[in-house]
């Protein structure tokens, strides 16, 4: 007994504006992106013929393939990395910080920026790469180099920099969220039995926390594939990825190539999701408690 | 001669929490550069020597001229953070009472939360200015941005609805029930009090993500800018300290407004457990 009666059409009538909201605002338009990517002729109009030839010229040119391969390999060394510092981060915050007020602290300086904004947060790098900038100081005061290195702001390796500290949080979050809800009393029963510590953290513990890796890998995956500001920011107008050449044709009005892209885009965060759930069932995380 | 698994286990101890120091400090100095800088002289660069320390930049942006006046943005962004909390507390507490009535299609309406977090910001704001722009409606920061960042905050509102209901003690609701009450008397009574502090954590949670929203509000924002896209235009147009003082002002902005609502939140939770004893 509820204050919703279970199959009641109450709660039917009681989903309707939030299912409504987001089938207006995120299903239909993204379905019609796949539309207007398929528009032939010049102007803007609906009654545009439907060919593949966007899609075709997208392909001819050898730059755009190149450039989804760099976003792709780009997004890809970003998982792997913040895949790595997150989990040893999350394994450091609930299973060897013992003090319950330093556990506190330390998640408070680890949430709280996650409460301002990306963009300024993206902002803030740009003090610390560029030929002058704080790494470059820091560099040549330690002896470790005698000119600044250039290589810092406008690149690639910036870009890392920048998104590493943006996004590892969002790998470790899962993580941390999937530790804490394993019982202890599971590796001491392991350990009882003589395992290893290695062995008792690659049989028992790894498995058990797979689906917050793998959620916190989504994560970071979605995001980085579509992070078109922190790469316009730290790169300039150098570098570019997927998401920034939707931006680029956008901004010069060729909505049909924009919708390529956008759609190609979308194809393979899709293929990237799959793929996850194919690993875990979303769905288990929430049941589990 | 090996090392016993307690020494192991302090060594692997020591080397996570010294990665997690660095990382932490990886984390947080460039955070504390930009406030430092923000304070540099006139003559001050963007980056270090500071060449003096001055008030300088933070009184050239509440001076500002008409093209990089912080001022209205700021006060756009929060009018439409505000209007997208309290969507987001109505819609999200209505789906999540919704989701505990199981009713049929619950499971694709969840999936169908969970893809306004999914959808990249890039393509869902894309898609939805194509949409007006054959529907053949105007881009303004108080219509059209208002739907799409509503879509970004929902979902989250909406999670963490599910996760304040799941974990509330459902037996309250049931001996109001048997004493009589009727269910719309014991959800506004007794459900809706139990859950305010989740239901304020939601809204909070809107808030911050609407304000700080920039994609979305990239293709579907009209003239008027938001403070998002007011700094990414400055950005584009010259990098001065001046951009650092606006990202200090805004990120104080966001750590008061989270420190106030917290402390909201704990003394509401104490007030409660004062009343139930």
């Amino acid at each position: 007994m509820s204050t919703i009666r279970v199959r009641s059409a109450a709660s039917y009538w009681l989903a309707v504006p939030a299912a409504a909201w987001m089938l207006g605002v995120v299903v239909v338009p993204i379905m019609l992106l796949i539309w207007v990517s398929l528009w032939g002729g010049r102007a803007f109009s609906t009654a545009s013929p439907l060919t593949f030839d966007n899609y075709a010229k997208f392909f001819a040119n050898h730059t755009y393939i190149k450039l989804a391969f760099t976003t792709v390999g780009h997004t890809a060394t970003l998982m792997a990395v913040t895949g790595v510092l997150g989990y040893c981060i999350a394994y450091f915050l609930t299973m060897k910080v013992r003090s319950p007020l330093w556990r506190l602290a330390l998640f408070l300086a680890f949430i709280v920026p996650f409460w301002t904004s990306t963009l300024i947060r993206a902002i803030a790098w740009v003090p610390f790469l560029g030929v002058n900038g704080v790494i470059n100081q820091a560099l040549m005061f330690i002896g470790a180099t005698n000119a600044p290195i250039e290589a810092f702001l406008y690149s690639k390796t910036g870009i890392t920099l920048a998104q590493v500290s943006l996004y590892t949080m969002m790998a470790a979050g899962p993580v941390v969220y999937m530790l804490s809800s394993i019982a202890p009393a599971l590796r001491e029963a392991a350990m009882t039995l003589k395992a290893p510590p290695l062995v008792v953290f690659w049989r028992i513990v790894f498995p058990l926390t797979l689906p917050g890796v793998v959620i916190g890998q989504v994560l970071v995956f979605l995001n980085v594939m579509s992070d078109f500001a922190t790469v316009a920011t730290i790169g300039g107008n150098k570098h570019a990825l997927l998401p920034n050449l939707v931006l680029l044709f956008y901004e010069s009005s060729q909505i049909r190539a924009a919708s390529v892209v956008a759609v190609l885009l979308m194809i393979c965060m899709l293929i990237g999701v799959v793929i996850a759930l194919r690993v875990v069932d979303i769905r288990r995380l929430g049941a589990d408690r | 001669m090996r090392i016993g698994w307690k020494q192991r286990s302090r060594v692997t101890s020591w080397v996570l929490g010294t990665l997690t120091v660095i990382f932490l400090a990886y984390q947080w100095l460039p955070i504390f550069t930009l406030g430092l800088l923000s304070f540099a002289g006139p003559t001050g660069g963007t980056t270090f020597p500071m060449n003096g320390t001055s008030f300088h930049w933070y009184e050239e942006v509440w001076k500002a001229t008409v093209m990089n006046d912080f001022k209205p943005p700021l006060l756009r962004s929060s009018l439409l953070a505000l209007a997208c909390s309290l969507t987001t507390i109505v819609l999200a507490t209505m789906a999540a009472q919704a989701m505990r009535g199981q009713f049929r299609g619950s499971g694709w309406f969840f999936y169908l939360m969970l893809l306004g977090i999914m959808a990249p910001g890039i393509l869902v704001g894309f898609g939805f200015a194509i949409m007006m722009r054959i529907l053949g409606v105007g881009l303004s920061w108080d219509t059209t941005t208002f739907m799409v960042q509503v879509s970004w905050t929902l979902p989250f509102g909406f999670l963490t609805m599910l996760a304040v209901f799941n974990r509330f003690d459902k037996k309250v609701e049931e001996a109001a029930l048997t004493l009589g009450a009727s269910r719309i008397t014991t959800f506004r009574r007794i459900t809706l009090p139990l859950v305010l502090p989740g239901v304020i954590g939601a809204g909070l949670f809107g808030f911050s993500l609407s304000y700080d929203e920039y994609p979305r509000s990239m293709f579907t924002t009209g003239p008027d800018a938001t403070l998002p896209l007011a700094i990414m235009a400055q950005l584009d147009r010259q990098l001065t300290p001046e951009i650092y003082a606006v990202g200090t002002t805004t990120t104080l902005f966001s750590l008061i407004a989270v420190t106030l609502c917290t402390f909201g939140l704990w003394a509401m939770r104490r007030s409660t457990a004062v009343r139930r004893t």
